[in-house]
């Protein structure tokens, strides 16, 4: 597995596309925040925090479109699979080669935590847990976009697939259901809403039910991947 | 050895491969013939454990390939239809990330054996349609497998071009070989037995010297049919 990731991730490390997007992605977070740090008036990373499910919208289905429609298309998945190597280490592989340059964009808004450090105290805790949380949510975004990645041979359709797909998930989360659905629908749907389970996070707070929700959804949509690279025929 | 018993493969409701039976010896060239759309590729596939059969056993070294898929491709090295590659990678980082994966390291040898030599720090995408397919025709190599399947290795190439892929499959006398063609003259020059496929069904197995005239007619009929 470790050729295979290795191979994926070289993908985007010798490719503008990877660079195009990771350095958008860090460039629009680093605005969104800082543009409105001072009229808030608090210091804290937490808006930045809950910007970011808005731009991992965007740039996580952009940047994951591709990894199977496009090797379906062109058919080089028939290499990948007439290899010694497993559909589950085919499916990890570019999961994680993913996961590792959503971190980097990640990594590249450190920054921000860094100047906040001169203006005032930071809860470094908060900050890290906060990370981790996003962290969780990129790898859920990713398992969603690999699986509709996985469901056609066009990047296009696979892209509007799964931004549409988290952005419906995303809405549950907001004020907007609770005010528009039934209390006790809404109650029931915001379980799924990766928001309500980022909220601990940015809180500062690890809730082992949310580690659960982001784990097993990440999973459950890898699993399909897999079950779908079984398919074939 | 390649074993093949009353496999047929079923798509929805189009019947691909038709209840076919055959046996590959170690060593043997088999040339796999048939029009478009005749089941070749199924079969190769089939083989490979890339598709599950419908119905019918398919054996490799006593191995089934969907039981056993892993070990099986292990033993097989393949040559897909239309060679799909990795176009933005450079020759020798794809057959070194091949060889990785099959976990051997004789990428320069084998790179060497094909002629690939001189373009190997090239792109994929930058090279002649010849030479992706010795690109392909390596890969399938490495490891040096005992059983090779070539999905028309010399579909869309130049006559020359088509020549020197023959000679290179000459040179790998010793392993299994199974290809596919539509050329019936190709198989002559490099096959010791001919398989004719139609409809997904097998419609003449035998040496390829075994009433070549009638073999030629009847390949013929099923081109123009």
């Amino acid at each position: 597995m470790k050729n295979l990731y290795k191979k994926e991730l070289n993908y985007y490390l010798n490719n503008p596309i990877g660079y195009i997007i990771v350095v958008l992605f860090a460039v629009f977070a680093n605005f969104l925040f800082v543009k409105d740090i001072f009229i808030v008036g608090s210091a804290s990373l937490r808006p930045f925090f809950s910007i970011l499910p808005w731009l991992f919208l965007v740039f996580i289905p952009a940047l994951s479109m591709r990894t199977l429609s496009e090797e379906k298309r062109v058919n080089s998945i028939e290499i990948l699979l007439t290899l010694p190597v497993s559909e589950t280490q085919v499916v990890l592989a570019k999961f994680l080669a993913l996961l590792t340059i959503v971190s980097f964009g990640l990594v590249l808004t450190i920054g921000l935590s860094l100047s906040l450090s001169f203006i005032t105290k930071v809860h470094l805790l908060e900050i890290i847990i906060g990370y981790l949380g996003s962290f969780f949510l990129a790898a859920f975004c990713l398992s969603l976009s690999m699986f509709f990645s996985a469901q056609t041979k066009n990047q296009v359709a696979a892209f509007l697939l799964s931004a549409l797909t988290f952005f419906f998930l995303l809405v549950l989360g907001t004020d907007f259901t609770a005010n528009v659905l039934p209390r006790s629908i809404h109650d029931f749907l915001i379980y799924f809403s990766p928001f309500n389970h980022l909220d601990s996070f940015i809180k500062g707070v690890i809730d082992f039910r949310s580690v659960f929700y982001f784990v097993s959804f990440s999973l459950m949509f890898l699993f399909l991947t897999v079950v779908d690279l079984e398919k074939r025929g | 050895m390649i074993s093949l018993s009353s496999v047929s493969k079923k798509f929805k409701q189009k019947i691909a491969v038709d209840n076919i039976t055959f046996k590959a010896k170690a060593g043997e060239i088999i040339g796999f013939l048939g029009p478009n759309g005749a089941g070749k590729t199924t079969t190769m596939r089939l083989i490979l454990g890339y598709l599950a059969p419908s119905k019918g056993k398919i054996s490799i070294d006593d191995l089934n390939p969907i039981d056993n898929r892993i070990d099986v491709l292990r033993k097989i090295g393949y040559l897909p239809e239309n060679n799909p590659l990795y176009q933005e990678m450079k020759v020798s980082e794809y057959l070194q990330f091949i060889a990785a994966v099959k976990n051997v390291d004789n990428f320069a040898e084998t790179a060497s054996q094909v002629g690939l030599n001189e373009v190997l720090h090239s792109k994929i995408e930058e090279l002649s349609r010849g030479y992706k397919q010795r690109v392909g025709l390596a890969a399938a190599l490495l490891g040096k497998p005992s059983i090779l399947i070539l999905d028309e290795p010399t579909s869309g190439l130049d006559p020359l071009e088509q020549e020197k892929i023959r000679n290179l499959i000459k040179k790998m006398a010793g392993k299994t070989i199974i290809f596919s063609t539509h050329i019936l003259s190709e198989v002559e020059d490099v096959a010791n037995r001919l398989i004719i496929i139609d409809k997904g069904k097998i419609v003449f197995d035998g040496k390829k010297t075994k009433g070549k005239g009638s073999v030629e007619k009847l390949f013929k009929k099923l081109v123009k049919s």
